[in-house]
């Protein structure tokens, strides 16, 4: 409800702005008259698809010996092969281009039906190990038919649990990069930094030959966070290599802003921003370790920032 | 707020449905220029990025350059809340020239010195009225609370921020617990308030931003009346806790007991009901969170089955109760039912396609694989995938 809006819509019929016959609907939605509630639906049915993973995993948790493990993992298989089968009962024919969700719960009932068939193979393989020492790999798999089934039935949210899965088969926490991420150390760390790399190749890739190129921001989103996140792991280490790391992460910081910049792409150019102070203030507060000079550099600093930040704003244009 | 910056707020109100309505493909690009130039912006506006990145950096030169002085001016342990004082009124004023004569309105830097500016006078308010008087420490914390709700109040009202707002009935919330009938006052205010403050939420006298603060006040009040009303609050004496820092618990199954009890059932029934009857989005959202509220609470008494099963089974139902909503609207008139509909209407669908992403990954992600484990394997380990749940067998 806005009156605001309710006040200028018979204003803007009357000059001619607006066409007198889009009037009446926008006046109810003005006036509260008429209320979407297509989120809150969406809202729902993903609280909907958590309570049911996480019950189904208590229940493979908990009745193990009770029920037996064929048991399970038919009863997984069947649940997730129920809502798999109405998604390609309902889905739009294939398409490389963006294809419009045939109802409101399709995106859900596909992301239902993946987890379970994720959680399923999971079980089948720690149960009955039919990969034995190469166990990691289905992961992989599960990445793999993840990323399949987000393209055949074009979904962004399931793209992205299949490249988060990818990363997790190289060991990398992609759901708690904010609580792990200093814990990054070694090869996960690089594992962070390849998996960035290759996912932000990946957008690239599907905006260049224009194959899913809305799929673009959450490849190239993920990407960054991965790359930038592996660096910032590494400026917590001490002596040179913290240093090392701070001027990596610096000097990938910057060119990202630079990029991001050129291409006006706002939420890469925070990004890189952000790295680049990190990166940049870490190496100060090496050399500057009084308390003053250190409060000095962070004020002095975040002004000129700040004042890089509005002459950057008035180039891009960012909408507000 | 001064009358240009409220009506500034207007303009960008009619702008911004413009823009949807562009987006959902209601007008063309002719007329959403038509629409800016109608109602013009007045103001310096930023993006939502840069508002934020500018909001971050306002943070940390101001509270660097609080410590610059503190460090200049060799601030001794009393002279701190003076200190904070100096810079909250700099602060304050400062916001007032962005704000008024440099015309910045979600620039993102009035907004930080306005944050600095509160949070400075409410420290130095917390130093003198809570930590310096040990003596009475409640009575010293009731004043905070009435100070902070006033010097929040006066944040919102002048500057239009509706966090500031709800911050402050919370306050307010707190300082009513330090009196004697804390609970009944509780429950009384915001039943006395929630009529005046929902009509005043979508009152076209009142500029956006007071409206949005009305709403945010609006739903602070309306969660202390279910905390209050709460039977499990009841018994734990939360806010006699919150009050006087000490549980005064309630005794046994009484009278008072079973009342908390209906009303925990009763009070997120009938926000819904409400919500549903005027269409209102934050009653409806009130009342789903203390529906689930209270059935997590009935789970807590009453043990009906093992949780896998509760979780199935609320799962199953939400997924139910969506299909049928989503057909019980979409076979009404012009796919419309009693003023709903599951239509996307004009909101971003875009945008909230990509947070939905961002959440999956951060919720459904499976457990990485320990990598320095792979040579160790020996067949019974490992870590569900893709399922979400990262159970062990």
């Amino acid at each position: 409800m806005n009156p605001d809006v309710a006040q200028a819509v018979p204003e803007l019929v009357e000059s001619g702005i607006l066409p007198p016959a889009t009037a009446p609907l926008l006046l109810r939605v003005a006036r509260g008259e008429l209320v979407s509630v297509h989120g809150e639906l969406r809202a729902l049915l993903y609280a909907g698809v958590l309570l049911l993973t996480g019950g189904a995993g208590l229940l493979v948790e908990q009745n193990l010996d009770r029920i037996g493990p064929v048991a399970i993992a038919v009863a997984l298989g069947l649940a997730a092969l129920a809502a798999l089968a109405w998604v390609v009962r309902v889905a739009p024919p294939f398409s490389w281009g963006e294809v419009p969700s045939p109802n409101l719960a399709f995106d859900y009932v596909l992301l239902l039906g993946v987890l379970l068939a994720a959680a399923d193979l999971a079980y089948v393989e720690v149960k009955f190990t039919p990969l034995g020492a190469q166990w990691p790999w289905h992961l992989l798999i599960v990445a793999l038919l993840t990323g399949v089934a987000a393209f055949r039935f074009d979904s962004r949210v399931v793209f992205s649990l299949a490249l988060s899965t990818f990363a997790a088969w190289r060991g990398v926490a992609v759901g708690r990069l904010g609580t792990v991420l200093w814990a990054y150390t070694g090869a996960v760390r690089w594992n962070a930094i390849g998996c960035g790399v290759l996912f932000a190749a990946l957008g690239l890739v599907l905006v260049r030959t224009c194959r899913k190129a809305g799929f673009e921001p959450v490849a190239v989103h993920l990407g960054w966070l991965l790359v930038l996140g592996g660096l910032a792991s590494g400026i917590t280490e001490s002596g040179a290599t913290g240093i090392d790391w701070a001027g990596a992460l610096l000097l990938v910081g910057a060119g990202l802003a630079a990029g991001a910049f050129w291409f006006r792409r706002f939420p890469l150019f925070a990004f890189g921003v952000l790295a680049a102070y990190i990166g940049l203030s870490r190496l100060m507060v090496k050399v500057l370790d009084l308390e003053a000079l250190g409060c000095l550099w962070f004020c002095v600093t975040s002004i000129l920032v700040i004042l890089g930040l509005l002459w950057a704003q008035r180039r891009m244009k960012e909408p507000a | 707020m001064t009358p240009d910056l409220e009506q500034a707020d207007r303009h960008a109100a009619v702008r911004n449905a413009a823009c949807a309505w562009r987006r959902a493909g209601v007008i063309d690009d002719a007329a959403l220029a038509a629409v800016a130039a109608r109602f013009p912006d007045d103001r310096v506006r930023v993006g939502p990025v840069f508002r934020m990145l500018l909001f971050i950096f306002t943070l940390v030169a101001v509270s660097a350059g609080f410590g610059l002085v503190g460090i200049f001016v060799d601030a001794r342990e009393h002279a701190v809340p003076f200190l904070a004082v100096v810079c909250g009124g700099v602060l304050a004023a400062l916001t007032e020239v962005l704000i008024g004569p440099r015309r910045r309105r979600q620039g993102g830097i009035e907004a930080a010195t306005s944050f600095m500016a509160a949070g400075c006078l409410l420290g130095a308010a917390a130093w003198w009225l809570v930590l310096d008087l040990h003596t009475d420490s409640t009575a010293g914390l009731a004043v905070f609370c009435l100070v902070s709700a006033a010097l929040l109040a006066a944040a919102a009202w002048r500057w239009g921020y509706p966090l500031y707002a709800g911050a402050a009935a919370a306050a307010l919330l707190a300082a009513l617990a330090q009196l004697p009938f804390g609970r009944l006052l509780w429950i009384v205010l915001p039943l006395a308030a929630a009529p005046v403050l929902l009509r005043l939420a979508v009152s076209p006298r009142l500029p956006p931003a007071h409206r949005a603060s009305c709403t945010a006040v609006l739903a602070v009040a309306l969660t202390g009346l279910y905390l209050a009303v709460h039977v499990r609050s009841w018994e734990a004496g939360t806010i006699e806790e919150i009050g006087r820092g000490q549980a005064a618990r309630g005794t046994g199954h009484d009278i008072l007991w079973w009342l908390a009890a209906a009303a925990t059932a009763l009070v997120p029934l009938a926000f819904l009901a409400i919500g549903i009857a005027r269409r209102r989005y934050p009653l409806l959202l009130l009342g789903v969170a203390t529906v689930v509220a209270s059935l997590v609470t009935l789970r807590f008494y009453v043990h009906v089955a093992a949780l896998w099963v509760i979780l199935t089974l609320s799962g199953a139902f939400v997924v139910a109760l969506v299909f049928a909503l989503r057909r019980y609207l979409e076979s009404g008139p012009a796919g419309e039912r009693h003023g709903f509909t599951a239509a996307p209407l004009f909101q971003d669908l875009a945008r909230s396609r990509l947070l939905e992403a961002g959440a999956a990954v951060l919720t459904l992600t499976p457990a990485a694989r320990p990598l320095r484990e792979e040579p160790k394997f020996e067949g019974g380990g490992g870590e569900f995938g893709g399922g979400g749940a990262s159970g062990q067998f």
